[in-house]
C-alpha cells in the first residue's frame, strides 16, 4: 500500500512539473520546485525529530508547504485554462471587447491577530483536571500567497490566543479574499499507533479516566472528528507519507475581504469546525480580532507625472510651468522635477478625490491642446484649477490617468480616504525564552559553534549523514538533532518573513546574560518599561527574507 | 464620562498612534499612566467621576513619542491595540502598552474637550 502511495506521489510531482513546463512559466516552476524540496526536507525532519516541539514545528512547515503546492497547482490549472480559452477564442474570431479598465493592485496587511477563548470557569479558576495543551497556528491565504504565523502553545491559563506576526500580501486586487485558518494539534502524549506499547504501559499505571478515554477513542478513529489532516484535500493529490508525528487539524476559519478593511481593530466571526470530542479542540469564543489594513498602489505610488502648465493667480494669460505628480488623493505641482526629488514643498496641491470633477474644456484657440479643468469643493466654495498639457497626446494621457485614479478609488473605497499605515516589525533581538527541560543543548552538554549553514548545505549534509556517506561519529544522535535544529530554523526563516525565536539555545547563553532588572514600581506613577532586555550574542545569525 | 458597570459605554474617541522609540535596549513611550480596577479611584485628579476606575494619562514627557502623537495629560485610555482598557488592573494596562515586540501602539483615548467639541458642532447645525 505504501509503495502505491509513493508511486502516486511521484506521479503527481511529475504531473505538476510537466504542467509548469508546458506553460513555459519559469517563475511558478521555480516556486513549485522550491516548495517540493522544502516539503521533502520537512518530511525528513519530521521523521528524524526526537523532541516534541521540533516535531510540531516540522509538521507545521509540512502543512504550509502542502498548502502552497496546492495553491500553485490551482494557479497552474487556471493559467492552463486561460491559455486554452484564448486559443479557442482566437480560432473562432470571437475576440471580445478590449479589456475593461482594471483596478490597481495594493498591499494588504493583517496584524495583531487575537482569538479569545472561553474556558469553563471550573477549568480556568479552580485549575481542575489535567492541563490540556494544544499547539496552534494560523494559515493565511490571499490569492496565491500563503503565510503561516508562529506556533503558539495554548492551555487553560491563557484567555486569548495571540499571534504577534504582521503578514503583508503584496499584490492584492480590491476583490481579494483573505482566508484565515486556525490549525491546532493536541500536544500531549503521542497518540500515533507506533507508540502503543509505551502508551499501554503508562495507561496501565493510571486508570483510564472518562476524558482520556474519549480522547483515545477519538485519536484511534481518524475519521470521527476530522475530515482533513495535513493540508485538507491535499491528501488525495499528495498522499502524506505515513510519518509518525503530530498532525494539525483545522479548528476554525473565516474569510475577510475589502469590506472588513479598516484603520482600526475589528472583530470578525469565526466558523468553527470540529467539536468537543476531538483531541485538538479548544473552546473558542467565536470571533477573531485583528487589524486589516490595505494600501492600494494608487495611494502610495506615483500614478502619473509630467510637465504641465497651470493658471496661477487671476490673470487669464498667466500660465506657469510646473511638474505635476499624481499620487494618492492629490496632484502635486512642483516648480521643477528636481524639487520633487529633493522633497521641496510643491507650489500647488490640487485635491483629487471622490468629490472632484474633472473635464476637458473646449479647445482654446490660442493653444493646440485642450484645457483640463479640475473642480473641487472646499467647504462650500467651488474652486476650479485650469491646467494644460503640452500636446494633445499628453492631455489624453493625463485624462486617462485621472479616469484610472477615479476608477481605482471607486474600487478600493474606504482605503482611499486616507493612507492606512502598514508597519513591518523592526528586526529585533530575539526574546529570552525560559529554556525547557531536556532541550537539545542539555543533551549535547557543550557549547558548539557552527558556521551559518545555507538551507541547501544543511539539507545536503543531513542527507549525507542519512545515506551514511559521512561516517557518523559517536555523537550521531545529538549531531543529527543539531542539524535538525539548524534546518528547522532555516526552514522557518525561509518560509516566514519575520525572524523567529529559537527555543532551547538560551541554555548556552546563560552565562553571558545579566539578569533582567526591574526598577521600582509605583502603581500611580509609572513612567516607562523598566524591564531591561540583556544583549544576546546569538550563534546563528539568520536574516529574515521579505 | 460616567458609566454604569455592565452597561455599554459610548464615548467620543480620538485615535492616537504612538511610535515607540528605541533607547538602547528599551522601548520608551514617553508617558505614565494611573488608575486601574485595583487602584483607588478617588485619588485620580483627572477623572470627572471619582468612581471611574479607568486608565488615565498622568504624565506626558515633553517631546516624547506620546506627545508627538497627540496624547495629552488627563486623557482616558479606552483601548490599546484592540485590547479594552476600561476594566483592567494597572499592571494589565502597563503590560499591554509595553510589549517588547510592538513598535506601534494604537490607542483610543477620550477627553472632555472632545465631547464638548462634538456637542458644540452638533448644536450649530
Amino acid at each position: 500500500m505504501e509503495e502505491k502511495l509513493r508511486i502516486l506521489e511521484d506521479l503527481n510531482m511529475i504531473y505538476i512539473r510537466q504542467i509548469a513546463l508546458s506553460l513555459k512559466d519559469s517563475d511558478i516552476q521555480k516556486k513549485i520546485d522550491y516548495e517540493i524540496r522544502m516539503r521533502e526536507g520537512a518530511c525528513k525532519l519530521l521523521a528524524a525529530c526526537s523532541q516534541r516541539d521540533q516535531a510540531l514545528e516540522a509538521s507545521k512547515s509540512l502543512l504550509t508547504c502542502n498548502a502552497r503546492i496546492m495553491a500553485y497547482m490551482s494557479e497552474l490549472q487556471r493559467m492552463k485554462e486561460a491559455q486554452v480559452m484564448q486559443r479557442v477564442a482566437r480560432r473562432s474570431f470571437d475576440a471580445g471587447p478590449m479589456d475593461d479598465r482594471s483596478p490597481c493592485k495594493g498591499k494588504v496587511a493583517i496584524s495583531d491577530l487575537r482569538i479569545p477563548l472561553m474556558w469553563k470557569d471550573t477549568e480556568y479558576f479552580k485549575n481542575k483536571g489535567e492541563l490540556h495543551r494544544c499547539a496552534v497556528f494560523c494559515l493565511l491565504q490571499l490569492g496565491g500567497e500563503i503565510f503561516d504565523t508562529d506556533m503558539v502553545m495554548v492551555d487553560r491559563t491563557l484567555t486569548d490566543i495571540c499571534f504577534d506576526n504582521t503578514i503583508v500580501f503584496n499584490e492584492a486586487s480590491p476583490g481579494f479574499e483573505l482566508r484565515v485558518e486556525l490549525y491546532s494539534c493536541c500536544s500531549e502524549e503521542d497518540y500515533s499507533a507506533g507508540s502503543t506499547p509505551r502508551k499501554l504501559a503508562s495507561k496501565l499505571s493510571s486508570s483510564l479516566g472518562r476524558s482520556a478515554g474519549k480522547k483515545m477513542r477519538a485519536a484511534l478513529e481518524p475519521g470521527a472528528c476530522s475530515t482533513t489532516s495535513n493540508g485538507g484535500g491535499a491528501t488525495i493529490l499528495l498522499p502524506v507519507p505515513s510519518v509518525p508525528g503530530p498532525k494539525y487539524h483545522l479548528l476554525a476559519h473565516t474569510t475577510l475581504n475589502l469590506s472588513h478593511v479598516q484603520d482600526s481593530f475589528r472583530t470578525h466571526d469565526l466558523t468553527i469546525t470540529g467539536n468537543e470530542e476531538c483531541s485538538y479542540w479548544l473552546p473558542l469564543y467565536g470571533g477573531v480580532c485583528c487589524r486589516l489594513a490595505a494600501q492600494p498602489h494608487c495611494m502610495t505610488q506615483q500614478m502619473m507625472s509630467g510637465c504641465l502648465r497651470v493658471k496661477l493667480g487671476g490673470e487669464p494669460q498667466g500660465w506657469t510651468n510646473v511638474y505635476g505628480v499624481l499620487k494618492g488623493t492629490n496632484l502635486f505641482c512642483y516648480h521643477q522635477k528636481e524639487d520633487m526629488e529633493a522633497n521641496v514643498e510643491p507650489v500647488l496641491t490640487i485635491g483629487i478625490n471622490k468629490e472632484t470633477r474633472i473635464r476637458a474644456a473646449e479647445k482654446d484657440p490660442h493653444s493646440k491642446a485642450q484645457n483640463i479643468c479640475i473642480t473641487n469643493q472646499y467647504g462650500g466654495e467651488e474652486v476650479t484649477h485650469t491646467l494644460a498639457a503640452d500636446s494633445r497626446e499628453d492631455t489624453q494621457r493625463w485624462m486617462e490617468a485621472f479616469w484610472q485614479q477615479f476608477y481605482d478609488m471607486s474600487q478600493w473605497r474606504q482605503c482611499c480616504d486616507d493612507l492606512m499605515k502598514i508597519e513591518l516589525p523592526s528586526p529585533r533581538k530575539p526574546a529570552i525564552v525560559t529554556p525547557k527541560q531536556g532541550s537539545l543543548y542539555h543533551e549535547m552538554g557543550e557549547c558548539v559553534q557552527t558556521p551559518f549553514y545555507t538551507f541547501t548545505e544543511a539539507v545536503a549534509e543531513f542527507e549525507a549523514i542519512d545515506c551514511h556517506k559521512i561516517k557518523p561519529s559517536d555523537t550521531i544522535e545529538p549531531y543529527r538533532g543539531f542539524c535538525c535544529r539548524i534546518m528547522l530554523s532555516l526552514l522557518r526563516s525561509e518560509l516566514c518573513c519575520p525572524p523567529i525565536t529559537m527555543t532551547g539555545e538560551v541554555t548556552l547563553m546563560r552565562s553571558y546574560l545579566t539578569p533582567p532588572s526591574t526598577g521600582p514600581r509605583d502603581p500611580n506613577h509609572f513612567c516607562h518599561p523598566c524591564d531591561q532586555q540583556p544583549s544576546l550574542d546569538v550563534n546563528f545569525k539568520y536574516s529574515s527574507i521579505n | 464620562m460616567s458609566f454604569i458597570p455592565g452597561q455599554p459605554v459610548s464615548a467620543v474617541v480620538q485615535r492616537i498612534e504612538i511610535h515607540k522609540l528605541w533607547d538602547g535596549d528599551n522601548l520608551i513611550l514617553g508617558f505614565s499612566i494611573g488608575g486601574g480596577i485595583d487602584q483607588d479611584p478617588s485619588q485620580n485628579p483627572f477623572s470627572e467621576d471619582k468612581a471611574d476606575k479607568g486608565i488615565y494619562v498622568t504624565r506626558v514627557s515633553k517631546g516624547g513619542p506620546a506627545e508627538v502623537a497627540g496624547l495629552r495629560l488627563g486623557d482616558k485610555i479606552m483601548q490599546v491595540n484592540g485590547w479594552d482598557m476600561t476594566m483592567v488592573t494597572h499592571d494589565q494596562a502597563r503590560k499591554k502598552l509595553t510589549k517588547k515586540n510592538e513598535d506601534v501602539v494604537r490607542l483610543l483615548v477620550t477627553r472632555r474637550s472632545l465631547e464638548d467639541a462634538v456637542r458644540q458642532s452638533m448644536m450649530q447645525h
